[in-house]
């Protein structure tokens, strides 16, 4: 169990960093292109542009993973422990209640609201069922379908699939935290790991 | 109504424990749900259509670039330079030490890394020639806040996509006040030094001064890629980012090589002729360079920058979602009537300004705070003419400014965390350089000229529309 968590850790990271990777080589080439030799391609933004939303889509659960994701700790951390506990539960809930909503809003009807107001799901349901293609990435032409662009539901996938993904991490944490695994789903600070790397370098 | 009730949802869940990012998405969220007509769809269409904006483009490339250059080399020459330069005035390791963060800071545009990479060296050589703990801790946490003052700078970035101002003239008006704040710290600390009589060093020499330059410049080049590139017009800001990534991974690996598979390979060695090193390092290059690509370091690195980027996109992406909110809701029009009704001068506002954002900055990470700031302070300093780039630079030193102040003060930290001193003694070290940062906060306040003479100098008067 250990090793696949291990594995499944590594292939995550793999993922951001090739995405970041891809993303500058693109960009880098469109330049080295565009100026040196006064070519380049239509599709160069708008595939980094899909890499960008895949980053941070992605990226998200993976944060409350890694528990990187800032927060303010200075008020909870005045309270007592099992106030400061369940601070920390409500944190991980709102986390969840955030991920499901923006998937779908639906679930605001079963408490006598109104409904109708989508989500994720729905609006990537809709490229989806019309299929319409991307602006300029444009497919190798052994799959040409009826369109001979990326059809945009392909790029718009990672958006319910982000959010599901993060849905599920922070149900995790909610368990780790119920059962003092986990502190917090929150960093208190953006340099937390850069001084656990170089804890008291120029100490005495 | 649903500004009281998406305010008040905001600072409930900050301020128990649910991160910024989400208390910012869900209280938008829960507003759009509950009592506006607006849909959920068109808030999940936000999360993708952030990434569209093409000046946010430029934040993952600069991180890339600022983590390249963080791998340890670069600071070494760096400070080498600077003590080079600098060292034989008195309290000269402490000025050398400010000069290197602005260096770096030209180089990172982060103030914790800049903190880290100069401080790491930087406390250690001050304590060696006799100057107290406490002062050279002082010293490199305040002048560690220049990286995002000094450009290129992140959070210019995101003001610049928040208020649709030209990144160009943004980092360009950087450079005028991050020069002046570091003059006025090295001053400041020369005093201090004549007064105390603190140790100098003999003039290192013309000989080691352009030896030291040659070796660093390789790093500082990068800043002449950058700002050239972007004001000859040869690229764009975004372009000059992913540039200056691939440069600086050149850097670390290939020219100083800090890191990857040549790491430890000298470009030549004592009794080599210059054809034997000439053919060795060729031979090095072509066998082992190309595994850069998959060595563990250069994975690590572009692990850390993806990092990064995710934990400030996705708070910068929800407070587009929460800005979103607030104008569709015309809270900031709500606003600007009121503050222009009670009959604000411009003086006044920046103050009024000034106080929310050093409160904010007490408690949100800078690029955040700035993307809820921003929208609704910009159309009130339009109404009464303030300059944009100068509204910009003033928000940015508010937030270095935040970073040496408890209760939350991302400098004191990473500062207390290298030295191992208490955060109760490094807040009291910082304080009188923190003094200077402040009197240097009223300055660009009310010299509006300090931040918009370069940018208009160089790229004509700004054209306001609005």
């Amino acid at each position: 169990m250990k090793k696949i968590s291990k594995l499944v850790d590594r292939l995550e990271e793999d993922f951001i960093a090739i995405i970041l990777g891809l993303m500058v080589i693109v960009t880098f080439t469109q330049v080295v292109a565009r100026y040196g030799f006064n070519a380049g391609w239509g599709s160069a933004l708008e595939i980094t542009q899909v890499l960008f939303a895949w980053l941070t889509l992605f990226g998200m659960s993976y944060g409350i993973k890694r528990g990187f994701h800032l927060g303010v700790d200075i008020l909870i951390r005045r309270f007592p422990k099992r106030m400061f506990k369940a601070c920390a539960v409500f944190g991980a809930l709102a986390c969840i209640v955030y991920g499901i909503t923006l998937i779908s809003a639906e679930w605001i009807s079963l408490f006598g609201f109104e409904s109708g107001k989508g989500g994720a799901w729905k609006y990537w349901k809709l490229f989806y069922d019309a299929g319409f293609g991307m602006e300029a990435i444009s497919l190798p032409e052994f799959i040409y379908g009826p369109d001979e662009r990326l059809p945009r539901w392909i790029a718009y996938i990672m958006l319910p699939l982000g959010l599901a993904l993060f849905v599920f991490r922070c149900t995790q944490a909610l368990y780790a935290i119920v059962t003092g695994d986990r502190e917090m789903i929150i960093a208190s600070h953006e340099a937390e790991e850069l001084i656990e790397n170089n804890k008291n370098i120029v100490a005495d | 109504m649903e500004s009281i009730v998406l305010f008040g949802l905001l600072f409930l869940f900050l301020f128990l424990g649910v991160p910024v990012a989400v208390s910012l998405g869900l209280s938008s969220v829960l507003v759009i749900a509950f009592l506006s007509v607006d849909s959920v769809s068109s808030v999940a269409l936000q999360l993708l259509n952030a990434s569209q904006k093409y000046t946010l483009l430029a934040i993952p490339f600069f991180i890339l670039a600022s983590t390249f250059m963080s791998t340890g080399g670069v600071a070494k020459r760096i400070i080498r330079f600077s003590v080079a330069t600098m060292g034989h005035l008195r309290g000269g390791l402490a000025i050398s030490s400010v000069f290197a963060c602005m260096l770096f800071a030209a180089l990172s545009g982060s103030s914790p890394a800049t903190v880290v990479a100069i401080g790491g060296i930087a406390i250690a050589a001050m304590r060696q020639v006799g100057y107290t703990k406490d002062f050279a801790a002082g010293v490199i946490a305040n002048a560690g806040t220049l990286g995002i003052l000094i450009p290129p700078s992140i959070v210019m970035v995101v003001y610049a996509a928040a208020t649709d101002v030209s990144v160009g003239r943004m980092f360009l008006g950087g450079v005028i006040p991050g020069l002046l704040a570091g003059v006025m710290l090295m001053t400041v600390i020369y005093i201090y030094a004549r007064i105390k009589n603190m140790p100098k060093r003999e003039f290192a020499g013309f000989q080691e001064i352009l030896e030291s330059a040659a070796s660093a410049s390789w790093g500082l080049l990068l800043i002449i890629i950058i700002l050239g590139g972007i004001y000859s017009g040869v690229f764009t800001p975004t372009e000059a980012a992913a540039v200056a990534a691939v440069y600086s991974f050149l850097i670390a690996t290939l020219i100083y090589r800090d890191m990857g598979p040549l790491k430890d390979v000298p470009w030549k060695t004592a009794g080599e002729s210059y054809s034997q090193s000439a053919m060795r390092n060729l031979g090095a290059i072509v066998t082992k360079f190309p595994m850069t690509f998959f060595h563990s370091e250069t994975r690590s690195v572009m692990v850390d920058g993806a990092k990064t980027t995710i934990m400030l996109m996705f708070i910068i992406v929800n407070a587009l979602v929460f800005s979103h909110v607030l104008v569709s809701e015309r809270i900031p029009d709500l606003i600007t009537d009121l503050m222009l009704g009670a009959g604000f001068e411009w003086w006044q506002f920046l103050i009024v300004v000034n106080i929310i954002l050093l409160i904010g900055g007490q408690f949100m990470e800078p690029s955040g705070l700035l993307l809820i700031v921003a929208p609704v302070v910009f159309p009130i300093a339009m109404q009464l003419g303030i300059d944009p780039i100068h509204l910009g630079i003033m928000m940015i030193v508010n937030m270095e400014i935040g970073m040496i102040t408890p209760p939350i003060g991302l400098n004191l930290f990473v500062t207390s965390g290298i030295t191992g001193m208490s955060m109760e003694r490094v807040v009291k070290a910082a304080m009188p350089f923190c003094a200077v940062l402040f009197v240097f906060l009223i300055l660009v306040t009310y010299i509006p000229i300090i931040s918009t003479w370069l940018p208009t100098l160089m790229m004509g008067p700004e054209i306001i529309t609005r």
